[in-house]
């Protein structure tokens, strides 16, 4: 976690794309995700390539992601809570991956 | 949908005495006071909390490890609570219905709720004015108000290495905002000239407290030897699945590189749009402002709108900072007071307000006068506009097929260029390519007779519903009859 004084501040877990992410509670999903540096949430439906996080304030629609099964969720606008789960719409690779 | 049809609607109807969209400064603002004069007020936003984007609360955890970067906007919400608002978070308003007064908005699962009030206040704010360039599409490029949110807000950084461009005096903050964090800012690339040896003078000068800031922010760069690229514009974004590299173009020669830095994240902004669908989907009348470009709502000096019943205030009557986006919100709820005859407002309170509108007013037109216009940007920025460069996000329009639409078969005509080309169509309704969009149809299409060209850029019409909608909602307001499937 980028945040390297953040140790102390109360932490809560969430879950994205089946593992677990520690982050400190209440903060906005999309800076969860940024913090992580996990990036790439969806895929452009006409080119499909990969699409993250761009206004930060609920009106470009690039940081959709599915919400304990609710699709459509603005990351950017939407605070974490224990045991959120949340699916992306683009896999993580491995860095050696391609 | 005839007035019958609206009769049988469906979902929660709540009747008030002002409504007001928008809990950002402005809202907050006209809100505390209505409430506290005794009127039933309610305030909606479609964020999980009320502060709008200058006084975006930190979560608690944040606040109490890293300190509440604006406890002002912590008092004031609580004022607006104490006198009696009732607050709905996590409202989305996304229309209007056929009477053209109720207006149509969604609660936090998905319900409908329609609202009705004699007076409407919209405090709706504004998004940031971005133009495109190759590779903006990237993971990891994004808005200077998104890094300044992560910052603020949620103690998080958008990268290591950062480089933040376009224009404006957003930037300074921003780039001191990630420079606390011990992010790296490679530098800062400004499409005008406005950082001069005198600008420090200037603040000093006494001249007003926000311009003194602007200085301080620049004085604290040049402290963390942060270099300020002016007349400098972005050329292009490299990286595979995320940004790794910006390309640099001289603003007069915006097509020819000049330098590539190595980064993590890239935000660009060239300062802030009025968000104006809702005003213009309950009719009232907008102009263009000649220097943005941007359609802005004609109010009088209290934030009335051409229509009696509706206001509009804050930023989404026209850009001005926190402070004017305040006094706008005061000056409304002086009017409504007013006209209510509930409450004589003190004439030293409407004096205080009135002249703090003005002496604001004189400083954006200040600050606005050192940085390019909007307007004049686009028309050195669209031409020079790579004809592969993805301008519409949503629907993956590129420069080129709009030219050809724009020139083509749209006549020169924005709407049916967006018609023709798709780029506007998608979920963010063109706030993110409109201003680009606009610039494109302009440079391959001038209207004849128009003369210098730049005041004649328009906006695309508001479309409803102002944000994508679940199906869900409208059929819970259409009613039980209705979802067995005639809609389906
Ligand atoms: C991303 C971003 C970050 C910014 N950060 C700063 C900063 O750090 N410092 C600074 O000086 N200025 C900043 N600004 C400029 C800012 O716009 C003004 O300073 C100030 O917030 C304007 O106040 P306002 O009340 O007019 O609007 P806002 O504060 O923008 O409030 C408008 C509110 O209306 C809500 N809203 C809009 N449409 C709807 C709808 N249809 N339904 C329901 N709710 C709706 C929004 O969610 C928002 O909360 C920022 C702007 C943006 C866009
Ligand atoms: S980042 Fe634009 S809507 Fe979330």
């Amino acid at each position: 976690m980028t945040t390297a004084r953040g140790r102390t501040a109360p932490r809560t877990r969430i879950v994205v794309d089946g593992n677990s992410v520690h982050a400190v509670d209440g903060i906005s999903l999309a800076a969860v995700l940024v913090g992580e540096r996990r990036w790439s949430l969806r895929r452009n439906p006409v080119g499909d390539d990969p699409r993250g996080p761009f206004c930060g304030m609920g009106v470009c629609f690039e940081c959709e992601v599915t919400v304990d099964g609710r699709p459509g969720v603005r990351a950017c606008i939407t605070k974490i809570y224990d045991g959120m789960r949340v699916e992306t719409a683009v896999e993580e690779e491995a860095p050696h991956d391609r | 949908m005839t007035a019958e049809r609206s009769a049988a609607l469906h979902g929660e109807v709540v009747e008030r005495d002002v409504v007001i969209v928008g809990g950002g400064p402005a809202g907050l603002s006209a809100a505390a006071r209505l409430a506290s004069a005794g009127l039933a007020v309610t305030i909606l936003d479609e964020q999980p909390e009320l502060g709008g984007q200058y006084y975006r609360r930190p979560a608690p955890a944040v606040a109490e490890q890293w300190g509440d970067h604006r406890p002002d906007g912590g008092r004031l919400i609580a004022r607006v609570r104490a006198a009696g608002a009732e607050c709905r978070t996590g409202h989305l308003v996304w229309g209007v219905d056929d009477d053209g007064r109720t207006l149509l908005a969604s609660d936090a699962a998905g319900h409908p709720v329609r609202l009705r009030a004699r007076h409407l206040v919209l405090a709706t704010g504004a998004f940031e004015r971005v133009f495109p360039f190759p590779g903006w599409q990237l993971p990891g490029v994004t808005t200077p108000g998104f890094a300044q949110h992560l910052a603020a807000g949620d103690h998080t950084t958008i990268g290591e290495r950062v480089v933040l461009a376009g224009s404006g005096p957003f930037l300074l903050p921003v780039a001191c905002s990630l420079i606390e964090l011990g992010v790296t800012v490679v530098g800062i690339a400004e499409a005008g000239r406005p950082y001069r040896p005198s600008l420090r003078a200037l603040g000093a000068l006494g001249h007003p407290a926000r311009l003194r800031e602007l200085a301080g922010y620049v004085a604290r760069l040049a402290r963390a030897r942060v270099p300020i690229w002016q007349e400098t514009v972005v050329l292009r974004a490299d990286g595979r699945d995320r940004v790794s590299s910006v390309t640099l173009a001289a603003a007069a020669r915006p097509a020819r590189p000049v330098r590539t830095v190595e980064v993590d994240a890239l935000c660009v902004g060239y300062g802030f749009r009025p968000q104006t669908d809702l005003a213009r989907m309950l009719g009232c009348a907008v102009r263009v402002d000649v220097a943005s470009g941007d359609a802005v709502p004609v109010t009088d000096a209290a934030g009335r709108a051409s229509r009696a019943d509706v206001y509009v205030v804050g930023e989404a009557a026209g850009i001005g900072g926190v402070h004017a986006a305040k006094a706008r919100g005061l000056a409304a709820a002086h009017d409504i007071l007013t006209r209510e005859v509930r409450e004589t407002v003190p004439v030293a309170e409407v004096r205080r307000v009135a002249s703090a509108r003005r002496r604001l007013a004189r400083f954006t037109a200040l600050t606005d006068s050192l940085y390019p216009g909007p307007a004049a940007l686009l028309a050195t920025l669209a031409p020079a506009l790579p004809a592969d460069t993805m301008v519409c996000r949503c629907e993956a329009v590129r420069a080129e097929e709009i030219r050809a639409t724009a020139a083509g078969s749209a006549d020169g005509d924005l709407n049916a260029t967006k018609a023709w080309s798709r780029a506007g169509m998608g979920p963010c309704q063109g706030r993110e390519c409109g201003f680009a969009v606009a610039g494109l149809v302009r440079s391959v299409a001038p209207r004849p007779g128009a003369g210098d060209g730049e005041s004649r850029v328009e906006v695309f019409p508001s479309r409803l519903p102002v944000r994508p909608i679940p199906l869900a909602t409208l059929l819970e307001l259409a009613g039980p009859d209705s979802q067995e499937g005639d809609r389906s």
